[in-house]
């Protein structure tokens, strides 16, 4: 094998070390100082952090605030996860068709996803406060003592946020089930309507084992995107109205000065993704078939 | 086959019906934009009553936006090529050679797509190697936390590529350099393509990053000046208005623009016509050399 020479190592060295020294240099040291009482005191001075065990994480899940910030991390990331594959597939489902405005349709399902979260989100906050669109739109329709400040209200804030979440990528999920809908071959849905297979019976044995793949890519992604939640929180209410999140408690704690604690929540954070998505994924896998 | 039609209609109908969910509040946006503070007050439907364009230069003028877009565009544009040469060097080396380095440097670099960033041991190690508040300090950092995606798509596709255009140019004595970079990058283009708008758009849109990372406003990028400018200028939605649609306007289209090249999807299966594309491409440019 000669040719060994032409696929050089150091072809991998530029992004060994912007990776290891930006990106897994910080994390193993996020993991370990998250047992210490690393402060803005010595922020630099990483000699100077003592061990104190598990100290963070006795605190943490016995302080409230920190478990309603994880109750809703789990209910975002499930709620959202959910809604937007629903969506996006029931969308790519219909845009798959021969439609007259599909093209048309389909970029203006996918624009949210361009658009940045503070855009979005000054743009919800314009139309959910109280003089706002949507409740003039309630008036109109004659349900005007429905209408309340969406966004200031303990009720009502978390709802928004997931669907800023769920209005901005459901588009995302449909781009992906597009891809995966054009690598079903024509052939299975002309043998099984010579068959005399029904519509709804071609989607489930046909579409639907075939589009595992897109659903798994789907369901990891946003899973993972959902537990990461931070800028959509904190432009839309900042956590008040009790939308508090793990990473906006992660920015607090940073913000405080307690480095030690946010990085035990960070590791926490790390902890639940993990295996979160390797039980989702081991489980959406051996769902995927091969015809 | 009539009643086949009928639904297509239907379909066709609530579709564009349920668009209006996303083209109500855009509109909303850019026709504030042009109003004036009143009338933006208001937040309807209706063409505003003057055309308030000086809004725009408002807005570039007073609220920072030229500094900031400048920043926006520098981040952006070293962020992404940057990490889309790495990834693709460092993936055309794991996909083309099993071994032992190889196998696990695949893993270890997959590991950054579920690992989430940490900040704060980023922030310290910025103002030990004191870098802290460039933007080299948020471009190399953009470079770490993306290449695992890139690599992740890059090793995939590359894959498919057929060795025998490698052999063609080994047997042509190109260098494992030119070989790169005039053989196998220009046959990338459709997955760098991908690549590049994906990576634009989530480092054009970063919030938490800059946030974090920049702590004087001379360096803040687009969606931070937008969430301070909100503050500032609280009440006045025709500005900030304009302010959405100067940040949301580069990012669509450079997405449209992109999403061109990435339709014209190549047909890698048929190996001959490839080779043979590449061999006329590789003759053209000796001609023009």
């Amino acid at each position: 094998m000669g040719l060994k020479r032409y696929y050089p190592y150091s072809f991998t060295y530029f992004t060994v070390l912007f990776y290891g020294l930006f990106f897994i240099v910080p994390s193993v040291v996020g993991l370990s100082f998250a047992f210490t009482n690393w402060g803005s005191e010595n922020l630099t001075d990483w000699a100077a952090v003592k061990f104190v065990g598990l100290d963070h994480f006795r605190y943490l899940f016995s302080d409230s605030d920190f478990n309603q910030a994880l109750t809703n991390t789990f209910a975002f990331a499930a709620v959202t996860t959910f809604l937007k594959v629903f969506l996006g597939l029931l969308l790519a489902l219909g845009l798959n068709r021969k439609l007259i405005t599909r093209q048309f349709l389909r970029a203006v399902y996918y624009i949210p996803a361009v658009l940045s979260v503070t855009v979005v989100g000054l743009l919800f906050s314009a139309i959910f406060s109280m003089d706002g669109i949507f409740n003039r739109l309630l008036q109109d329709l004659g349900m005007g003592r429905y209408a309340l400040n969406w966004l200031g209200d303990n009720r009502t804030a978390m709802s928004i946020v997931m669907s800023l979440e769920v209005w901005k990528w459901s588009g995302f999920c449909m781009m992906i089930f597009l891809a995966g809908l054009q690598t079903i071959s024509r052939d299975y849905y002309e043998a099984s309507s010579i068959d005399g297979a029904s519509r709804l019976q071609q989607f489930r044995r046909i579409t639907f084992p075939l589009l595992m793949p897109a659903i798994t890519i789907n369901m990891t992604l946003n899973l993972i995107g959902g537990f990461k939640v931070f800028d959509q929180v904190y432009v839309l209410t900042n956590g008040r109205s009790g939308t508090e999140v793990l990473n906006t408690q992660v920015y607090r704690a940073f913000s405080n000065g307690l480095y030690g604690r946010s990085s035990a929540m960070g590791l926490i954070l790390f902890g639940i993704i993990a295996i979160v998505t390797l039980v989702v994924t081991s489980y959406l896998k051996r769902k995927e078939v091969d015809y | 086959m009539a009643t086949g039609r009928l639904t297509r209609y239907a379909l066709e109908l609530a579709l564009l019906v349920a668009s209006l969910a996303i083209l109500v509040p855009i509109a909303l946006m850019v026709l504030g934009s042009l109003k004036s503070p009143l009338e933006a007050q208001a937040y309807t439907l209706r063409l505003p009553s003057e055309w308030h364009w000086d809004n725009y230069a408002t807005v570039f003028q007073s609220g920072g936006m030229g500094r900031a877009f400048k920043n926006s565009v520098i981040i952006a544009f070293f962020g992404v090529c940057l990490t889309v040469l790495f990834s693709a060097m460092c993936s055309f080396t794991i996909a083309r050679r099993s071994s032992r380095y190889t196998s696990i440097l695949f893993v270890w670099i997959l590991l950054g797509m579920i690992a989430p960033f940490s900040v704060v041991p980023t922030i310290s190690l910025m103002q030990i190697l004191q870098l802290s508040g460039t933007y080299a300090s948020v471009i190399f950092i953009y470079i770490g936390i993306n290449v695992s995606y890139s690599v992740f798509i890059f090793t995939g596709f590359i894959r498919s590529v057929p060795r025998e255009l490698d052999e063609a140019a080994i047997v042509d004595g190109c260098g494992p350099y030119r070989m790169f970079f005039s053989i196998v990058l220009p046959l990338l283009k459709p997955v760098v393509a991908t690549n590049v708008i994906i990576l634009t758009m989530s480092i054009w849109n970063e919030f938490m990053i800059p946030l974090y990372f920049f702590n004087t406003s001379e360096k803040w990028t687009l969606p931070l000046t937008v969430y301070n400018f909100f503050g500032q200028y609280a009440g006045k939605w025709n500005l900030v208005f304009a302010d959405l649609v100067i940040t949301a306007t580069p990012i669509v289209i450079v997405f449209f623009d992109r999403a061109e090249v990435y339709r014209r999807r190549y047909d890698v299966g048929s190996r001959k016509r490839l080779i043979g594309r590449t061999r006329s491409r590789r003759s053209e440019g000796e001609r023009r050399d």
